[in-house]
Order: C-alpha cells, then sequence, then structure tokens
C-alpha cells in the first residue's frame, strides 16, 4: 500500500522524519539527488517514494539549515552533478534523530506487542 | 531527449530565485529527470510514457512552491520569468520594485532624468491649469452653454460687435422668439461716501432679469425685483461678497441698510455670493438700470453689453436668424438710427474669454513640445543605460525571458520614472502657478481662480503614464534587438553602441534640435514683437507722469459749471503743489480700451447718409493736457484757458484726422460740428494739429481723434488726472489726493497709477505669452544641449579607442576636435533643418500673436538658428576635448 504511505510519509515529513533519511543516506558518502531519491525508493523496496517536487525542496532546506552541503562536481565523461555530503552539524543531529527515532519506534513497538523480526 | 528546463521553470517562476540559483535549481532538477527518463526508456517504456512518468514527478507543483519558499527568499534581483502563467500583476509589482531599486542604485541617472521630466511634466501641469480654469471650465452660471451675448453688427462703421442702445434693446427682448430671458448692463462706477474714506466703486446698472437670467442666488437678502426696473424704484443696490466683507466687515444685518453711492442713497437688499463676478471680478456693486422712458426711446447712445438666455433647444444659429429678421425689421422702420445696423450672437464665454485663447493654445503647444524634448532627452538616457544593462537581458533572454516580458519590465522603469517625473512635476506647476499668476493679466476672466483642481491632476497623471510610454517604448524595443551571442561573448562589442542604436540616439538629437528650433524661433518671433511693441511711439511721453481717476458724482456736481469749476480749482492746486510741473484732468486716459468715439458734420461737405458719418474718437480735456501728456502741437495753438463760454467754440484735432478729412488742405481753421448742426452755434473751428495718440491700444494704429475742452462742452465728463511731476510720480500720490479732499473731502480718487504702469499694462497679454514661451524655450534649449552633450560623451567615449590610434600615431588634436565636433554638428545641422522646415509651417498660427514681423521673419530664424548651432558647438566640443586630453597609451588599452 504504497499511496497510503506516501500520504503518511507527507505528514511524517512535516515531523522530520524524512529528514532522518536523507542525513542517513548521506552519513558515508556525498550523494546526488537522484542518487538519494533511487536509494530510498531501492531500499524501503518501493514503498518509499519521493518525487522530485518533494524531494529536492527538502535536500535545499536541509542545505540552508547547514546540515547537509551540495556542491558540483564534474566527473571526466559526466555532465556536473550536484553532490551533497553531511556537515559535521548534520552529524549532530542525525545522531540525536537517529536516537528519537529509535525510541519512538521501541515505544511504539513496546505498545503494540509487535517483535522485531 | 525531452529538455526539461522550460517545464521546472515555470514551475519555479513564481518564486522569484535569484537567477543564479534558479539556473542550478533548474540544471539540478532537469537531470534528476533525464535520469528517471533514461531509466523507464532503458525498462522498456515508450519515449512519450517516459516522459509522462517523469513529469508527474513534478506534479506535486504547489508542495514545491511552499517547500522552495521556505528555503529560498525571493531575489532581490530581476525576474528571469519566461513562463505563462505568470500573473500580469505580480511582474508589475516585481517589475516596479525592481525599477525602484535600479533607480536608487543610479541617483545620478535618476535624478537628471526626473528633473527633465519634472520641468516638462510641470510646465504641461501648470499650462492646463490655466487653460483649464479659462478656456474650459464652465462659467460659475446655471446652464452657462445657452448663455450669449447679443451685439449690434455695424461692421460698416467699423464695428463688428458694437453695444446696442436702449431703444433697439427694447425692440429685441420684446420681439425675440429664441430667448427666455434678455438683459442689458451698463458699467458705471460709484462714489461710496459715508463713514470711512471716500471710494471709488466699479459696478454695472443692470436689467433687474439678469440674476434670474444667469441662474444665481444672492448669499444673503435677494436679487432685485421687477418693480425695482421703474425709474424711482431704483435706489436700490447688490453687493459683492468682497465689497461686504472688506467694507462692511461681513456685517450680516447689511440687508435694508442704506449706502450713499455718488451722493444718492441705496438701500441693500442682497449680497452676491463669494465666487459670484460678473462680467468682471472688478464689479462690486450692481444696481438697477431702470430706463426712463427716454432712455428707452433712444436709438443713437449705444452704450448697452446685452446678455441672453437661450429657450432650451434653440441653437445659436436659430437665435441668429431670428435676430437678424427683427434687426432687418428695425432698419426699416428707423431708417434714420438703424441703416446698416444687424444684429450678432456670441457665446457668453467667447466674450468673457477674450482674446487669451490663441495664445493660451500656442503656450499648450509650447509646453507639449518642451515635454517632447525632455521625452527625447530621457529616452536617450535609458538607450545609453540599455546598451550597459545589455549583457544582463543576454542572460536574461538565454534564459528563457521573453520579449514581450521585456519590453514590459521596460516600460514599468520608465512608467515608473515618468510618475516620479509627475510628482516632482506637480510641485514645480504648483510654485510655477503662483508666479504665473503673478504675470497673468488681471483682466482675463477667472484669473483668479486659476488652480490645480482633479481635472488637472488626471491630466498631469495621464500625461506621465503618456510620458513613459513615448520615451520608455525606444530603448525597450532597442535593447530585445540584438545579437544574443554576440553580446554573451566577453568584450563583445554590443549593438547599441554602434549599428541602430547610434542611428537611433542621432535621430532623437536632431528630434530634439529640430523642436526646439520650432519653440526657439516663436519664442524670437514674440519676443521680437514685443521689443517693437515697446518702442511704439504712444504718441505722448509716459515718464514722470502721475495719473489718478476722480470722477464727479452727477447729484453733487449737477450742472457742468460746477465742474468746470472743480477741474480748473482741482488743476491749479495740484499745479502749485512742490514737484509739479503740470497737471490737467481728461475723460479717458490712453491705452485704456475705453473712450467716446461720436460722428461729426464737416462744415461745407453734403450730410453722408446715415451710418456713414465720420466717426472720431473724443476726448475732453483741460487746457495744459498737451503740455502734461507732452503731445507735441503740429499746427496752430493748443486749449487754452481763453477758451471759455464766452468765447467761439473750438477745437484741436489729430494729425491723421487732418489727413483724412483735409487731404492737401489746410485744416486749422476749417469748421466742424458734433453731430448733426441744428445752429450756427453748434460749430466748433480747428484751431490746432496735434500728434495722434494711440488711444485704445499700443498694437492699433491710431485713429482720427480730437480735443474739446472741457470749459466749453460739458456732454462728457472729464474723470482722468495727470500730473507731471520732476519727481517719481508716485511719490506725489498722497500730496494730490490731499489737494482733492481739500476741495470736497467726500471726493474718491482712485486708480492713482503712474503712466509707464498703464503703459507697460497695456502690453500685459504679450508680456505674458512672450514670457512664458520665452522661458519654454530656454527650457528647450537647455534639455536639447544636455541631450546633445550626452550622445556626444558617449560617442567620444566609444571612439577613445579609435582617437588613442589617431593621436598615437600623430595626429593633431585640432584635427580630432575637428572630427568630433563635426559629427555634433552634422547631427545639429540635420535636426536645425528640420526644425526650420517645421518652424516654417507651424509659426503661422501665431501670426495673430504677432506685431511688426512676420510669421517668418527671416532675421529671427537666422539668428535663432546660428544660435542653436553655436549652442550644438559647445555642447559637443566639451566632451571631445577630453577625449584628446587622454594619454593615447590609456587609450589603446581602454575597453
Amino acid at each position: 500500500m504504497p499511496y497510503k504511505l506516501s500520504q503518511m510519509l507527507d505528514r511524517e515529513l512535516k515531523k522530520g522524519s524524512a529528514e532522518l533519511l536523507i542525513l542517513s543516506l548521506v552519513e558515508d558518502q556525498p550523494r546526488h539527488g537522484y542518487d538519494i531519491g533511487n536509494l530510498i525508493e531501492q531500499r524501503s523496496r518501493g514503498r518509499l517514494r519521493f518525487n522530485v517536487a518533494s524531494l529536492y525542496p527538502l535536500l535545499y532546506r536541509l542545505e540552508r539549515r547547514g546540515w547537509i552541503q551540495g556542491r558540483w562536481v564534474e566527473k571526466a565523461g559526466q555532465r556536473r552533478r550536484r553532490y551533497y555530503r553531511l556537515t559535521a552539524e548534520g552529524r549532530r543531529v542525525l545522531a540525536a534523530q537517529r536516537n528519537s527515532w529509535q525510541e519512538f519506534v521501541e515505544a511504539i513497538n513496546r505498545i503494540t506487542g509487535i517483535e522485531h523480526a | 531527449m525531452p529538455d526539461w528546463k522550460e517545464e521546472v521553470r515555470r514551475r519555479l517562476s513564481r518564486l522569484n530565485l535569484e537567477p543564479a540559483r534558479e539556473a542550478e535549481i533548474v540544471e539540478e532538477l532537469a537531470q534528476h529527470l533525464d535520469d528517471i527518463y533514461e531509466r523507464s526508456v532503458k525498462a522498456g517504456l515508450t519515449e512519450a510514457e517516459a516522459k509522462r512518468v517523469a513529469l508527474k514527478e513534478l506534479a506535486d507543483t504547489e508542495l514545491m512552491q511552499k517547500e522552495m519558499r521556505r528555503s529560498h527568499k525571493p531575489t532581490s534581483q530581476a525576474p528571469v520569468a519566461g513562463g505563462g502563467r505568470t500573473s500580469v500583476l505580480a511582474d508589475f509589482w516585481n517589475d516596479l520594485r525592481y525599477a525602484i531599486r535600479l533607480q536608487r542604485k543610479n541617483p545620478g541617472f535618476t535624478i537628471v532624468a526626473v528633473i527633465a521630466l519634472a520641468l516638462g511634466i510641470g510646465a504641461n501641469t501648470a499650462i492646463f491649469s490655466v487653460v483649464n480654469t479659462v478656456l474650459l471650465r464652465p462659467l460659475p452660471y446655471k446652464d452657462p452653454e445657452r448663455l450669449v451675448m447679443v451685439w449690434e453688427e455695424a461692421t460698416k462703421a467699423g464695428y463688428p460687435q458694437d453695444t446696442p442702445a436702449a431703444a433697439n434693446f427694447v425692440d429685441w427682448r420684446d420681439q425675440n422668439q429664441s430667448f427666455e430671458g434678455m438683459a442689458a448692463i451698463t458699467d458705471d462706477s460709484f462714489n461710496l461716501t459715508g463713514s470711512g474714506d471716500p471710494e471709488r466703486l466699479e459696478g454695472q446698472r443692470v436689467s433687474t432679469n439678469l440674476f434670474p437670467l444667469l441662474g444665481v442666488e444672492p448669499q444673503i437678502g435677494r436679487v432685485f425685483t421687477a418693480a425695482e426696473d421703474q425709474p424711482g424704484n431704483e435706489r436700490v443696490v447688490l453687493l459683492s461678497y468682497g465689497l461686504w466683507q472688506r467694507r462692511f466687515g461681513g456685517d450680516a444685518g447689511i440687508v435694508g441698510k442704506s449706502l450713499q453711492l455718488s451722493g444718492a442713497g441705496y438701500t441693500v437688499v442682497g449680497v452676491m455670493p463669494a465666487r459670484f463676478q460678473f462680467p468682471t471680478a472688478d464689479d462690486e456693486v450692481w444696481v438697477p438700470i431702470a430706463f426712463t422712458q427716454e432712455d428707452a426711446a433712444n436709438r443713437d447712445r449705444h452704450y448697452l453689453r446685452v446678455v441672453g438666455r437661450l429657450k432650451p433647444g434653440v441653437t445659436l444659429a436659430q437665435a441668429q436668424a431670428d435676430m437678424s429678421t427683427i434687426a432687418t425689421r428695425l432698419q426699416q422702420q428707423y431708417p434714420q438710427s438703424n441703416t446698416d445696423l444687424g444684429a450678432v450672437i456670441t457665446p457668453l464665454h467667447e466674450h468673457l474669454v477674450g482674446d487669451i485663447k490663441p495664445a493660451l493654445l500656442i503656450l499648450l503647444g509650447a509646453v507639449g513640445l518642451v515635454l517632447l524634448i525632455a521625452c527625447a532627452n530621457v529616452a536617450n538616457l535609458l538607450l545609453a543605460r540599455a546598451a550597459v544593462r545589455q549583457k544582463e537581458i543576454a542572460v536574461r533572454v538565454a534564459l528563457g525571458a521573453r520579449r514581450s516580458r521585456l519590453i514590459r519590465q521596460f516600460l514599468t522603469e520608465s512608467v515608473s520614472l515618468s510618475l516620479l517625473g509627475g510628482l516632482v512635476g506637480l510641485v514645480i506647476a504648483y510654485v510655477g502657478l503662483i508666479v504665473l499668476k503673478a504675470f497673468i493679466p488681471e483682466n482675463i476672466s477667472q484669473a483668479r481662480a486659476i488652480s490645480i483642481d482633479y481635472k488637472v491632476l488626471g491630466f498631469t497623471l495621464l500625461v506621465s503614464l503618456a510620458t513613459g510610454l513615448i520615451f520608455g517604448l525606444a530603448p525597450a524595443l532597442q535593447s530585445i534587438r540584438f545579437n544574443q551571442a554576440e553580446t554573451l561573448k566577453e568584450g563583445g562589442r554590443d549593438a547599441a553602441t554602434g549599428g541602430s542604436g547610434k542611428r537611433l540616439r542621432s535621430l532623437l538629437v536632431m528630434a530634439e534640435v529640430a523642436i526646439s528650433l520650432v519653440l526657439l524661433i516663436g519664442a524670437g518671433l514674440l519676443i521680437n514683437s514685443f521689443l517693437r511693441l515697446r518702442n511704439v511711439d504712444p504718441g505722448f511721453r509716459a515718464e514722470n507722469l502721475l495719473t489718478m481717476k476722480i470722477v464727479l458724482p452727477d447729484l453733487k456736481y449737477e450742472r457742468k459749471i460746477q465742474r468746470s469749476a472743480f477741474y480748473t480749482d482741482l488743476v491749479q492746486r495740484v499745479q502749485s503743489l512742490p514737484g509739479v510741473r503740470s497737471a490737467a484732468v481728461t475723460t479717458n486716459l490712453p491705452l485704456y480700451l475705453q473712450g467716446n468715439s461720436i460722428s461729426i458734420s464737416i462744415e461745407g461737405r453734403p450730410e453722408p447718409p446715415p451710418g456713414q458719418e465720420p466717426i472720431i474718437v473724443t476726448r475732453i480735456i483741460s487746457p495744459g493736457y498737451f503740455d502734461t501728456m507732452t503731445i507735441p502741437l503740429l499746427k496752430g495753438r493748443p486749449l487754452t484757458d481763453q477758451d471759455t463760454d464766452d468765447s467761439p467754440n473750438v477745437v484741436v484735432i489729430g494729425e491723421s484726422m487732418a489727413r483724412r478729412y483735409w487731404p492737401g488742405e489746410e485744416a486749422v481753421g476749417k469748421r466742424i460740428a458734433v453731430g448733426r448742426v441744428k445752429s450756427q452755434e453748434d460749430w466748433l473751428q480747428i484751431v490746432g494739429v496735434v500728434k495722434d495718440v494711440r488711444q485704445f491700444e499700443l498694437t492699433a494704429d491710431p485713429k482720427p481723434q480730437m480735443y474739446l475742452t472741457h470749459r466749453q462742452y460739458g456732454f462728457f465728463d472729464a474723470q482722468d488726472l495727470v500730473v507731471k511731476t520732476d519727481v517719481d510720480p508716485a511719490s506725489m500720490a498722497g500730496a494730490v489726493r490731499k489737494a482733492v479732499w481739500e476741495i470736497d473731502k467726500d471726493q474718491p480718487v482712485s486708480d492713482i497709477r503712474p503712466m509707464e504702469t498703464i503703459l507697460a499694462d497695456s502690453i500685459a497679454r504679450q508680456r505674458f505669452s512672450m514670457l512664458l514661451l520665452a522661458i519654454f524655450a530656454s527650457v528647450a534649449l537647455v534639455l536639447a544641449a544636455v541631450g546633445i552633450y550626452g550622445v556626444m560623451s558617449y560617442s567620444v567615449a566609444q571612439r577613445t579607442h579609435e582617437i588613442g590610434i589617431r593621436m598615437a600615431l600623430g595626429a593633431q588634436t585640432s584635427a580630432v576636435l575637428k572630427l568630433a565636433v563635426g559629427y555634433g554638428l552634422k547631427l545639429v545641422a540635420a535636426g536645425i533643418g528640420i526644425g526650420l522646415v517645421a518652424a516654417f509651417a507651424l509659426t503661422r498660427v501665431m501670426s495673430t500673436l504677432l506685431f511688426g514681423v512676420t510669421a517668418t521673419d527671416p532675421t529671427t530664424f537666422t539668428l535663432i538658428s546660428l544660435l542653436l548651432v553655436a549652442v550644438a558647438a559647445i555642447a559637443s566640443y566639451i566632451p571631445a576635448r577630453r577625449a584628446t586630453r587622454v594619454n593615447p597609451i590609456i587609450a589603446l588599452r581602454y575597453e
């Protein structure tokens, strides 16, 4: 039920969990927008999808807050692409968000009785 | 692969992002779409399907915009917009803000442009205020378009619009079918005595139906009743608001009180409202005209002005036909008096506005031209700036901005400039009007009511908008007509520096020169006329002459002998004052546009048919008048104290009368009579001939004229005193007035003015038109000079490189100067050529304003052209000179 999920995601967007996804994806290495969008879709097995209209505003917002930083990178034989990497501040925020997300999930699980697979 | 950029840009357009940032985002998002498209195609989708999939990514535009807005502040840069979905209003708002920022960034440019525009718009507003009040605003009476003047037409006698006699007026009034009503008025003046200093008041004797006919109500009290138009009931008076305030302190109980006017008691019945004036603002009292039986039967004394109200639906032509029928009938009925007398109707408005109309229209045209020059100047400035901004434009076009969108933005910029100019122009107009009112001839109808009203404001707004569109269009069109790729290249020579931009600017300068030439020639012609007018010999010497009005009331000075005694006593007393050389009285001073003309009979000549008697301008004077006025005696002797009732009646005539009626003969010794000869005692012997005096106006050739002595002839009253002084005439006013009051303490003295003031006032209208046109032409000249200077500076700056090479190769400074100035002069010469042709055609419309010069006066045309060439040469020389001083090394490096 990807449709419902994406609706839910819209709400989550506002709460900041989408931010968590993006920050996590650029934690290890800089990635460009398409890459980020693709990874979200792949790793969620198609359940989570950002379209261009919602992904990029989010990226820009994070960049503006100074959590990620975009830079144009040219590679031989390719068009230049804008890669986003995590900043020090972003790293701190990611750690905090990860924590609270885990607490949140655990809390939900404790109530609903769902065990980890 | 589809180009996504346009799609993306369209969706971002409302955000007004900074162009560079926008370009980045567009690039990034387009890439993403490319990737999606590629993936879809690889997965086996058709191109159309793949495109649909990619575009779906952008479906959530609103969310994107909302999100983007949070992370991006709107730009402070020019909108790059290209999309069609943007709202015109939002664009306008952006353009306006951009324009304002642009103007703040270039204060020098803005100030110059706004000043030029403000001068043009301000001058237009000021003149339009005058035109609006004097020509356009309806007269302050009810249904003023139905109000007309009815004149006696005596063209054969030289009076196409004459004042009718009372009996003719009565017949017109009673026999016509076309008028709701008809009222007669005649100028009169009254000596107000009683409390306070005696004062002379201008006023009108009027038919009592005048006020209902005009459709006006009194402020307090009532207007006249019909019964008050009967002799015996006419001692009632209506006061003007001004008089009521000034003399009676706005006394609410004034109605019913009695006033002494010229020695008779009048009861105040009402006060007219402040805005009421009829016929002029000088009139302060109105009394019933109350024709006696004798008056009402008189067809020889032509002294009435007749105003009528047409019945609804009756046209001027119908009324004219009606009146002509009546006039023809009267001609047959009264051949003795009415032969060759018609009736002619003119709109009241035309009568009250008078002959200022052509001058005002010409001034309005002139300020329009000044504004055009200002437009050309600002257009030039904008063109120069557009050249600088070519890169900006090129980038925006490259990013997809539409040309219509760019034009709109340019126009927003120019219109915001012109609106600013309009605002400052309003201030200029406001100040200008204060100055203007000081110069505008007093006798122009409604001159005192001239003001800036909502119509004027509307006019200013319209003119400002139109101005902005006119001068903004050229640069707007220019700036989008260039080779984009060329401009984007580093150091590429942009189109506006050569080719069409330069041509356009050159054309504008030529137009400016041409228009200023027309204005300058117009002003030159008027100045020339005015100088000639001032050099016209009026026939007397105005220096050291003091004049004043002393009108004796009929009741107190009933008999001729009393009046004569008063004048004789007065002249003697005044002459004995220290500082006074001589003094005299006359019925009318020269140059007052009023005075009596009477028909005469000549001894030994057959009686001419009715209507063709010689009409002679007549002045009743005291002996000594010629000396006092310095009117040279050509033949015979002047009038003297020895010419009295007991001696033979004598007359002194002017030279043109002598020439006309006794050509090749000796006029002295001949006899004439006033009117028809009834007895031998009516004959007057011509004892002298004097030089002609321009009795009515300086612009008109003197008419046949004669002088009688008040001691022999008492039909008219002397009313003006002239005093020749050894000192400043104005300083004698108090002493002379005291001398009058020693004889009669109740006798008002008014209009105390040096003769030189009267002379100056008589050409006030000409001075008014001349001064204004001269001011406008000077503004035009300055603007044109600035325009030439601007274009030359720019052109020289562009050629600095070339000039550097020439100088480095050993060119003489003079040769380079010649080259640069030569270019400027070529432009000016072309402008002058066009201007001369235009001036030749246009100045004809001012021929009625000219005096002593033709509308195509070659001297004026030549001198003004030379003046313009000189100004242009200087304006070209300064920038050229600067260019030659440049170090060639620097010039060669110059980019």
